[in-house]
């Protein structure tokens, strides 16, 4: 009884390394998510002091960079698979030398060593692997496309693209704690920031800003069995936050008012929180409470307070 | 180190380990391909046989086979063929040159008129002793006492009973009131003695006139065993107990030389020449419930070799030199009917199976091949065990170790073949004054940016110096630029010697690892 039950434990070990090597070499493995249920990405930062063409083609470059390391690593998926299958046939001689009699173990115990060393590189080849780019990396470089032709000659987009995380212990702005007792902890990541001199003399900066609340996890005691239990963390929602800043050409503009651009009032996915014109600069800063804001909702919003500008007559 | 050298390094290593590995195999002698098998020559029914042995009665120099069980007693010879069956009832036999002609004869201790001794001589039966004071036979053993040879009879309620070659009784003894288990020759001082055992447990060495050199008392048991395992002249009593209590005691005194408790009634105990070294014996012992164990002993203390098991009691074990190396294999039965040998290592290699437990096993020579006989409940098989191995399996650990070996060098090699992943940080700066000067302010004010939202209370703790370290050291980055292009700057920051982090010329305290700045 006690040997069927060891076969049986290493007969799941050899079933389960088989699927994994199986799905290995078909590069099928289930999409990481992170604590707020969303798909992970490739943790990138971008810090950019470039012409937009420059920083455009350098982060295709980057993303291709990446995907060359992925296919290098992808033709020999199959490699671990067939180390697999060399560990079969070592145990097959052995069962061969069974079958005619002949107790042998040896050609077992290599395949055990080859079954490892198959993981081993299994593992190494999915280490290799990288997650995809998140839709922020596409969408910052559409945001820098289309205002490209807006900047000044020569002038340089400055700021950064910061796609580590929102969750990350450096990211943790505050913490409060409960009448419970209970942690929570709030987020702050200023996951884009842009500056760029504009052909009409401007001065544009927007800032992107995701909020997230995180509850840590705790111990509690139960009521009933006096148990003590430890609840997981709790992601608690997000938001996001846009701030924009115009600092006016005053020989070009002058600021007016528009009620289509007000406190309160929705711009796509973002409302209006406040708004300044005050000392010749339009501070603006919006929140979203959708979980994602694309680069359309962005530069709508930067073409919606462009409407407090009014150019002056030549 | 060179990511594309050290997958090499760690395969090397390993490739070094496999190959240890497989050398200490395969110049161990570990790994064999051997098996052991059998062929029935001749089979004879036969029911339940109690004793069993391969010996010439005749004096052609050919062995016949001997067996008996409690209703008869049969000699065969070396091709199965009848030459003489006695009714017998109750009857147990022992064989001995009794009439000194260099030919073996059988005695029979039997139920006959009262408690009765035969003599079956070349064939020929004969009455030695009738209506003798003794109870029912349990054992009969022919003893050359240097005063003479005596056939000593025990029954089942411990009495011993002496006679001489001519059946007068010499002698008698109650040592014990139980079935006496066991009686055998043992040598003191190169003289012989008589060693007897009953089930009660009583364990005592008689000289031929029937007086007690020395007794002992233990568990009750099942099997006593005399044997001089050290050729020194002294037997050794080796005695299995209904509990599993396994003694060696010395004929000479009764000293006991080795006990150990088994775990299991002890059913049988052989001696078995496993090790071809004839300066040391073996015992295998055989369990009630299948337990196998041998044991060598070395003149001075017996120690365990190795243990294995059978499915069922093992009721026989005979010793055979099957692959004809100068070391005896065991060949075991039990009551399933499983028949099993077991090599000087312990390996277990079964032979056919029986339809019925395995009665009694004997090792001898019929015609000019040695078989091993063995009776099961129904019948007598004859069998010519044969041993086959693969010439140069030993070395198969090498050709293992070579394989396992060469597959990890390509694994190296494919690892280092795939490229380093990129590093997740990217800046694109462009390296005109301009554009670093506006870089450089762009980085002071979201420092300025940062410290106004730590004053404001939106960002506090770890946050606010990760994103100050982060621009802060961008903004060395900056001035690195600025030095690299030829262009004048005038330094605003350091690094602090702790913990590397950059901060702002002036500050006297590193803010992110607390190191105290002198200079």
């Amino acid at each position: 009884m006690p040997l069927l039950c060891i076969a049986g434990v290493i007969g799941v070990i050899i079933l389960s390394l088989f699927f994994y090597l199986l799905n290995t070499a078909r590069k099928k493995t289930a999409p990481v998510t992170n604590i707020m249920g969303k798909k992970e990405f490739t943790p990138v930062y971008v810090s950019i002091a470039d012409k937009p063409d420059s920083i455009m083609l350098g982060m295709d470059r980057f993303v291709k960079e990446v995907q060359k390391t992925e296919s290098a690593g992808d033709k020999w998926r199959w490699i671990p698979m067939l180390i697999f299958f060399v560990g079969v046939a070592l145990v097959a001689v052995d069962g061969v030398l069974i079958l005619f009699g002949y107790f042998s173990f040896i050609f077992t115990m290599g395949a055990f060593a080859l079954w490892i060393a198959a993981f081993v590189m299994a593992r190494s080849l999915r280490k290799s692997d990288s997650f995809d780019f998140s839709p922020r990396y596409k969408g910052t470089k559409e945001i820098l496309h289309t205002l490209r032709d807006d900047l000044k000659p020569n002038a340089t987009f400055l700021g950064h693209l910061d796609l580590t995380g929102a969750l990350l212990p450096t990211k943790v702005a505050r913490e409060a704690k409960d009448t419970q007792d209970r942690t929570t902890q709030y987020f702050r990541d200023e996951w884009l920031a842009l500056k760029a001199k504009l052909y009409d003399g401007n001065v544009l900066r927007v800032s992107a800003i995701q909020k997230s609340k995180k509850r840590k996890s705790y111990t509690k005691r139960s009521r009933i069995s006096g148990k003590y239990k430890t609840k997981p963390e709790k992601f608690k929602g997000t938001e996001h936050d846009i701030k924009v800043r115009i600092v006016v050409n005053p020989e070009v503009y002058k600021i007016v008012t528009n009620k289509e651009f007000r406190p309160g009032v929705n711009i796509g996915k973002y409302t209006i929180s406040q708004l300044s014109t005050e000392n010749g600069m339009v501070n603006v800063v919006a929140s979203s409470p959708f979980d994602e804001v694309e680069q359309e909702q962005i530069l709508n919003f930067l073409k919606s307070a462009y409407s407090l500008l009014q150019r002056k007559a030549a | 180190m060179s990511r594309k050298i050290i997958p090499f390094i760690v395969a090397f290593v390993l490739v070094c380990l496999v190959m240890v590995v497989a050398g200490a195999f395969a110049y161990s002698g570990a790994i064999t391909a051997e098996k052991f098998g059998s062929n029935v020559i001749w089979e004879t029914p036969y029911t339940s046989a109690e004793s069993m042995n391969v010996i010439d009665f005749t004096g052609d120099g050919q062995d016949e086979l001997f067996i008996q069980n409690t209703s008869d007693v049969t000699v065969y010879d070396g091709s199965g063929t009848l030459l003489w069956n006695f009714p017998y009832s109750s009857s147990k036999t022992t064989m001995s040159d009794i009439n000194g002609d260099n030919v073996e004869d059988i005695i029979v201790f039997h139920s006959g008129s009262g408690s009765s001794v035969d003599t079956i001589i070349n064939g020929q039966q004969s009455t030695l002793a009738t209506s003798l004071a003794i109870g029912s036979p349990a054992r009969i053993v022919f003893i050359r006492f240097s005063s003479g040879p005596q056939i000593v009879l025990g029954d089942t309620s411990g009495s011993l009973l002496s006679l001489t070659s001519s059946g007068q009784p010499t002698w008698e003894s109650s040592f014990s009131n139980e079935e006496i288990r066991g009686m055998d020759d043992a040598k003191i001082g190169g003289q012989t003695y008589l060693a007897a055992a009953s089930h009660d447990g009583s364990v005592a060495v008689f000289d031929a006139q029937g007086s007690i050199v020395w007794e002992t008392e233990q568990e009750q048991l099942r099997r006593m065993r005399a044997f001089d395992l050290n050729a020194d002249g002294n037997s050794e009593v080796i005695t299995g107990g209904e509990f599993g209590a396994f003694f060696i005691y010395n004929a000479a005194d009764g000293s006991v030389l080795f006990n150990t408790s088994l775990g299991q009634a002890v059913s049988e105990v052989r001696e078995v020449e496993l090790n071809g070294d004839p300066s040391s014996r073996e015992i295998v012992v055989g369990g009630k419930d299948g337990g196998v164990w041998a044991f060598t002993f070395n003149g001075t203390t017996a120690t365990q070799i190795w243990t294995g098991s059978l499915s069922d009691k093992v009721t026989e074990i005979a010793g055979i030199d099957i692959d004809g190396d100068g070391k005896e294999e065991a060949v075991l039965g039990d009551e399933s009917g499983n028949v099993a040998v077991f090599t000087e290592n312990g390996s277990r290699n079964n032979l056919s199976t029986h339809t019925s437990g395995i009665m009694r096993i004997d090792v001898g020579k019929l015609g000019n091949e040695r078989y091993v006989v063995i009776a099961d409940v129904n019948r007598i098989e004859t069998h010519k065990v044969n041993f086959n191995s693969i010439t140069g399996f030993q070395y198969t650990p090498l050709i293992v170790g070579l394989i396992v070996s060469a597959i990890i060098l390509i694994i190296a090699a494919i690892l280092a073949s795939i490229p380093a992943k990129p590093e997740m940080k990217v800046s694109f700066q462009d390296k005109s004054k301009e554009s670093l000067t506006a870089e450089r302010r762009m980085l002071k004010e979201s420092i300025a940016d940062v410290e106004r939202l730590r004053k404001s209370g939106e960002v506090t703790g770890d946050a606010y110096l990760a994103r100050l370290k982060r621009l802060r050291g961008d903004l060395a980055d900056n001035e690195s630029a600025y030095k690299t292009a030829g262009f004048p700057i005038k330094v605003e920051t350091f690094q602090c010697p702790n913990c590397g982090g950059t901060l702002e010329l002036g500050m006297d305290k590193c803010e992110y690892c607390g190191q105290v700045i002198l200079s």
